[in-house]
């Protein structure tokens, strides 16, 4: 797994794929999704997408390497399972999609709201459609879900027809596809979380964040360590999750942006033009003195400085 | 610059020592005046790409361009020198730092030609063009 080109640049989002299988560009295979990095208690670091497929044929060889209980495994666990899957690389084939946390920040607090649901789902569609791009004969794709089931499941059915989607809560303790995907997106979020490169210049940075989960007190500690009055925090941190903003809220400066300055501008804008029809019968001539600034200077916010 | 009775004084004799700062033009207020961590936390992780700069503050997405300082008009940062008793209603400001280019910032939009900062930098040229002296 190389991800230095993601260490390089990790302000956006980046995929990263093993060579397909031969075996999965003739056979009929099945896949899995999962992802790690996501739940609501997280607030730093990256999310991260995995899938993972092999040939139908060789579900029950998967199961065998046991990646099959993966959820109470710790780092160095997961790792060597992520070996096995590396080893049987002849028929298992895995792809990933780290979205960074400046990139989850700014989708989600975009104007046009983004929210993670979409997000996610337009991921896991994009790594879906990567492998069949990649030739992959996919039949079957299992998907862990942490909203609705029923409604994700008819999405990915009619995005994919022809493919059985199967999408269930805790999917990685039911398939081993899942489960192997699992393993995957873990590893390469706890390699990414390990090796960050802060593009900040911030000196001598304590890299000891903890596991990056709030509830985590080395965490809450950096937290509080890293808040900068303007700034708030570096790209590791994700701005959209109410940890953060509770932290800037109380301990950060507060910052107004003007697009709801100016959502309030036109509103009042709008209600003046609004004047009743009975207005242009009377003969005052109010409405005009109003408009002393000539449009050019409006347009442009500049206005006669008469004192500071 | 002068209304009814106060008169604000700039201190030409700032304008001396006044170095070529970096300036960016936000799309928020920050509520704050004072010392920040601009070249950590901002421009070590400011973007150049082919049309435009990016980068985040607060998590939210910004893009910008450098423009420049009218023909013939120089940026001025001003800092508003101690105002020893506030019956005082003239004030004293000197010169910390100048400019002749600033980059500003659009919340997530691309920076075009309309942007209202861009389009205020026609005014000196048309101001010249109305009130300008004709030579016969």
């Amino acid at each position: 797994m190389d991800l230095k080109q993601f260490e390089a640049d990790n302000s956006g989002s980046f995929r990263l794929a093993s060579r397909i299988p031969d075996v999965c560009r003739t056979e009929d295979c099945c896949l899995g999704v999962d992802e790690a990095g996501r739940g609501p208690v997280l607030d730093s670091g990256p999310m991260v997408y995995g899938i993972c497929f092999c040939p139908v044929s060789k579900k029950e060889e998967l199961k065998d390497l046991k990646v099959a209980d993966s959820k109470t495994l710790n780092e160095a666990e997961r790792e060597n399972l992520f070996q096995k899957l590396d080893e049987a690389q002849s028929y298992v084939g895995w792809a990933l999609q780290i979205l960074s946390p400046n990139m989850i920040s700014t989708s989600m607090l975009q104007r046009t709201k983004y929210n993670l649901n979409a997000l996610s789902h337009d991921t896991a569609i994009g790594l879906i459609q990567y492998a069949l791009d990649s030739g992959v004969q996919l039949k079957e794709v299992y998907v862990d879900t942490v909203g609705p089931a029923e409604k994700y499941e008819e999405k990915l059915s009619q995005r994919f027809p022809g493919i059985q989607v199967t999408v269930r809560p805790k999917a990685d303790s039911l398939f081993p596809v899942v489960s192997a995907a699992s393993i995957c997106a873990k590893v390469a979020r706890d390699r990414v979380v390990k090796g960050w490169n802060f593009a900040e210049d911030l000196g001598e940075m304590d890299a000891d964040y903890g596991s990056g989960y709030p509830n985590d007190p080395k965490t809450k500690e950096w937290l509080l360590k890293y808040l900068d009055p303007v700034f708030g925090y570096p790209q590791f941190v994700r701005f959209s999750w109410s940890t953060a903003q509770t932290l800037m809220d109380s301990k950060a400066v507060p910052v107004h942006w003007f697009e709801d300055k100016r959502d309030k501008l036109s509103f009042a804008a709008q209600r003046q033009n609004n004047r009743s029809m009975l207005s242009y019968f009377s003969a005052s001539a109010e409405g005009d003195r109003a408009q002393q600034t000539h449009r050019f200077f409006s347009e442009r916010r500049l206005k006669s400085l008469k004192s500071l | 610059m002068s209304c009814n009775a106060s008169v604000t004084c700039l201190h030409l004799s700032s304008l001396k020592g006044a170095e070529k700062a970096p300036v960016h033009l936000m799309p928020c207020e920050i509520e704050h005046t004072g010392h920040a961590q601009v070249s950590q936390y901002f421009t070590a992780t400011t973007k150049e790409n082919k049309k435009d700069k990016t980068v985040s503050f607060r998590g939210r997405g910004l893009k910008g361009q450098e423009i420049s300082c009218p023909q013939g008009h120089t940026g001025l940062v001003l800092k508003e020198v101690d105002r020893h008793g506030s019956d005082q209603e003239d004030r004293k400001v000197k010169v910390t730092s100048v400019f002749d280019k600033l980059t500003y910032w659009n919340l997530e939009t691309p920076p075009t030609s309309d942007d209202i900062v861009v389009m205020a930098m026609d005014w000196p040229e048309l101001a010249e063009a109305i009130h300008g002296t004709i030579e016969d």
